[in-house]
């Protein structure tokens, strides 16, 4: 749908598309620097670092087991394995269900996530679309379809008017996700400024830290230890390394 | 007041031993020496340039300092960090490390156990507290502790490794090579610890353990056929096994044919060192020598 052009006001560039630009930019530092204030280190659990320690070497047992000679890969299976003294069917913990609504801990992180990172985002993003709302700001370099219109274009009511041409609170969202790299560049990695960072911890968090029960993560992790077989990687080892001279290329200077 | 292109020299020199640096301290170099020399230079004259890698280096260079007996220097270090973290526990670690160099250990034990105290789950000051014992030579202590220690932490390979420097030297094989194994199952494809395991099985002695360590010989060289310990190492296997009076026929002829074939790669390689040089036909023909004396002739 490439309709006629318009032509912008070249002081929409200068107080709005700018300000926009900068006032992004300066709430992320801001934010990574209040994150950074706020923050307290979490405290670990000896007991959960061990166990995800345990699973761990029980899980590399089973991948990389085929290297060690079949006594023990068959010692370390039944040190985990064994009906009566296994490790993972002898040790049952205690599970307490964390219920994210009343342990206190948990509620006081998502609170101080809530205000610094979605906060700011609602506020500014709500005086933006304010402040500068009934006219045109931009245009994104891509055609998009109608369904956008409403979404992009708060306060435009325009029906002919093509959906690449979007409002500044548009423009502001576009920032928030752009400046990315920018912090980057300026904060270094790891800055608290980075809220897509942020969103894809959320989702990777629970795969890091100890599931919130360990008794079935031990279960599961019999089951798969169970079924693997030794199958030992050095069985022709000698005719393997003997059918071609060594290579000594790099060894004398 | 220097000219321009002397400041872009001088940047790109600063940038330069900057990267040296953090190569060092990223593969776990101990040229603690030239880290010294390079480090103090950094610091002294170019500390501006250095921004916020100053602290990461200060680190560095202290531990390279207090391997070179430089006490002044791992003081100043530790003087400007203290300042900097005053209640970090990294800092605190580097602190009792110092009195550890000073031999001061009742001090940085009760340093490391006020660590420990704060956070029970600090691995750094646990380990130092090992490396304090088996300074003072208490060995048994020591492996003890680490027992101890590695039931926790599981995962940490760096323990293992000192757990099977520990017990080679009281002579317990079979407990290193079990350390060994855990090494080679998260690290299967470092030929360094098949090589140490091969050794180590070699040094148990006994038919079967003779077996298992030409063939983790072997896999060193298939991982690494530079490595000429492993090569010597498959060669004297071989040998011994090929010698044995409780072997098969087959099993003999097998052993003979790795160790002959051992044989031509180690004279391979020293023909290729010295190429075109005199003395090197002395020392291949000794290398050709050594290996006919050490050959066990068949019956």
């Amino acid at each position: 749908m490439a309709g006629p052009e318009l032509l912008l006001d070249s002081s929409i560039r200068l107080w709005v598309v700018l300000p926009i630009v900068f006032i992004t930019f300066f709430v992320g530092i801001l934010r990574h620097y209040v994150t950074q204030l706020i923050h307290n280190d979490k405290k670990v659990d000896l007991q959960q670092v061990s166990d995800s320690q345990v699973l761990l070497r029980s899980r590399i047992l089973r991948e990389n087991g085929k290297y060690l000679p079949k006594q023990s890969f068959a010692m370390r299976k039944h040190y985990f394995n064994n009906p009566d003294t296994g490790f993972f069917k002898k040790v049952k913990r205690k599970v307490i269900p964390k219920n994210p609504m009343t342990d206190p801990s948990t509620l006081t992180d998502m609170m101080k996530g809530n205000l610094t990172n979605v906060l700011p985002m609602i506020l500014i993003g709500g005086w933006i679309n304010w402040a500068f709302s009934g006219f045109v700001t931009t245009k994104v370099p891509f055609p998009l379809t109608l369904r956008f219109k409403p979404m992009l274009q708060r306060g435009i009511e325009l029906i002919s008017l093509d959906a690449s041409w979007v409002s500044s609170a548009s423009w502001y969202f576009l920032n928030v996700f752009g400046l990315r790299s920018m912090y980057t560049l300026i904060l270094g990695q790891d800055n608290a400024a980075d809220q897509s960072r942020i969103m894809q911890d959320q989702m990777t968090g629970a795969a890091m830290a100890m599931p919130p029960d360990p008794n079935k993560a031990f279960k599961s992790e019999w089951e798969a230890l169970e079924i693997v077989e030794h199958k030992w990687a050095l069985e022709n080892v000698e005719e393997e390394l003997m059918c071609q001279d060594l290579n000594f290329r790099g060894l004398f200077i | 007041i220097l000219s321009i292109p002397e400041l872009f020299l001088l940047y790109r020199f600063t940038n330069y031993m900057r990267d040296k640096l953090r190569k060092w301290r990223e593969e776990n170099y101990r040229n603690s020496e030239q880290i010294v020399d390079v480090g103090e230079e950094l610091i002294n004259e170019h500390a501006s340039k250095l921004g916020d890698d100053i602290w990461i280096i200060y680190e560095q260079v202290m531990i390279a300092a207090l391997d070179c007996s430089r006490d002044d220097l791992a003081w100043s270090c530790l003087q400007e960090l203290k300042r900097q973290f005053p209640d970090s526990h990294r800092v605190k670690r580097l602190a009792g490390m110092r009195l550890e160099a000073l031999e001061r250990y009742e001090d940085a034990n009760k340093l490391y156990d006020s660590i420990l105290q704060d956070d029970p789950t600090n691995t750094a000051a646990r380990k130092r507290k090992i490396s304090i014992l088996r300074a003072q030579g208490k060995s048994s202590e020591a492996i003890r502790e680490l027992n101890e220690y590695l039931e926790q932490f599981v995962g940490d390979q760096e323990a293992w490794h000192e757990l099977s420097e520990l017990y080679i030297n009281e002579h317990d094989y079979a407990k290193a090579a079990f350390c060994l194994e855990e090494l080679m199952m998260t690290n299967p494809h470092n030929h360094l610890y098949c090589e140490q395991y091969a050794e180590v099985k070699y040094t148990q002695g006994g038919l079967e353990n003779l077996e298992l360590a030409r063939k983790y010989f072997a896999q060193a060289l298939k991982l690494n056929n530079r490595n000429m310990r492993a090569l010597f190492g498959l060669y004297m296997s071989a040998s011994h096994i090929a010698a044995s009076p409780k072997v098969s026929a087959k099993v003999k002829k097998d052993n003979v044919k790795y160790a002959a074939w051992a044989t031509s790669q180690i004279s391979r390689a020293y023909q290729m060192a010295g190429r075109g040089k005199k003395e090197n036909k002395c020392s291949v023909k000794a290398v050709e020598e050594m290996l006919e004396s050490m050959q066990i002739t068949m019956s």
